[in-house]
């Protein structure tokens, strides 16, 4: 089942994404991430800099759980099938915090050779909080 | 007391920049979203693939950034300090999956900045597009950032 391939007809409004499930989030992911998004903001790395900013300590890179929701779609769609994702950062994801990756299946269509498939998307932690939600749209494969 | 935002800035184009697109680092930036995808990872899968080489995930262009550029030249621009800045929003739109040793060009506008007041007091909204053309000069995706300042 990881990394299927989901064909056109094999979708119907209403689906749900598998959930991907991520974390417990730990300080090593964060700086990792850093090196390799080129993204080196303090308030991601450095607690008393967190502080300091009022943010009351580390928080993730709103990117490192859009990464997350990218990776729920292609594991069930498979790679290169994203052609638009777009969120909003709804809450802060905090060290310690497990972030689910969900969708469900809004729409489907198709135009000449192109088979399109939109989700709404969103992430949320242990809580059941939202800290990401969206839109994607996913090209499939046709059988025919 | 709020701080001033330059809004000035709405409508700058910053000068195009190139990427060239290294193997290891897609792989460095699926490994750091713990995304073991054999399609960003494996160089033979990639091959046998529909594209001939493994592609990048869909969140890649987000490290792509101007290495002859000063990194804070957006918020020196906007007057604001990085503490200040949070991630509000992000968007991708892609016409095809970024690969491995091709040149892009990237080019970023500030095409908006708003202001509103949220729980935690007055915010601006800055928007910015970045789209990303190959050497052909087709696009090949285009980023929406928002980043949002606490004012």
């Amino acid at each position: 089942m990881k990394y299927g391939r989901v064909y056109f007809e094999d979708v119907k409004v209403g689906d749900e994404l598998p959930p991907l499930v991520k974390g417990p989030i730990q300080q090593i992911q964060l700086t990792r991430y850093a090196g390799a998004s080129g993204d080196f903001n303090p308030i991601h790395q450095d607690d008393e800099f967190a502080k300091a900013a009022g943010m009351g300590g580390v928080f993730a890179h709103g990117m490192l759980s859009m990464g997350f929701v990218a990776q729920a779609l292609t594991d069930w769609a498979g790679a290169g099938t994203v052609r638009k994702l777009g969120v909003r950062f709804a809450a802060l994801v905090r060290l310690g915090d497990v972030v689910t990756c969900r969708g469900r299946v809004l729409a489907r269509s198709s135009r000449a050779d192109t088979h399109l498939v939109d989700l709404e998307v969103w992430a949320e932690n242990q809580r059941g909080e939202k800290v990401v939600a969206g839109k994607a749209t996913l090209a499939l494969p046709s059988r025919v | 007391m709020p701080i001033p935002i330059n809004t000035g800035v709405v409508g700058k184009e910053y000068p195009p920049w190139p990427v060239t697109v290294e193997r290891g680092r897609i792989k460095d930036f699926a490994r750091a979203l713990g995304d073991l995808n054999p399609f960003y990872l494996d160089d033979q899968v990639g091959a046998a693939s529909e594209w001939g080489d493994i592609i990048a995930p869909p969140t890649f262009a987000a490290s792509f950034r101007d290495e002859r550029a000063d990194s804070g030249a957006l918020l020196r621009d906007l007057g604001v300090d990085i503490s200040r800045v949070l991630h509000g929003e992000q968007e991708f739109e892609s016409h095809r999956p970024l690969r491995p040793g091709e040149t892009y060009l990237c080019r970023t506008k500030v095409l908006d900045i708003y202001e509103k007041t949220g729980r935690s007091g007055p915010m601006a909204f800055v928007v910015r597009e970045t789209a990303i053309t190959d050497r052909a000069g087709e696009v090949v995706a285009t980023m929406r950032h928002v980043t949002v300042v606490r004012l």
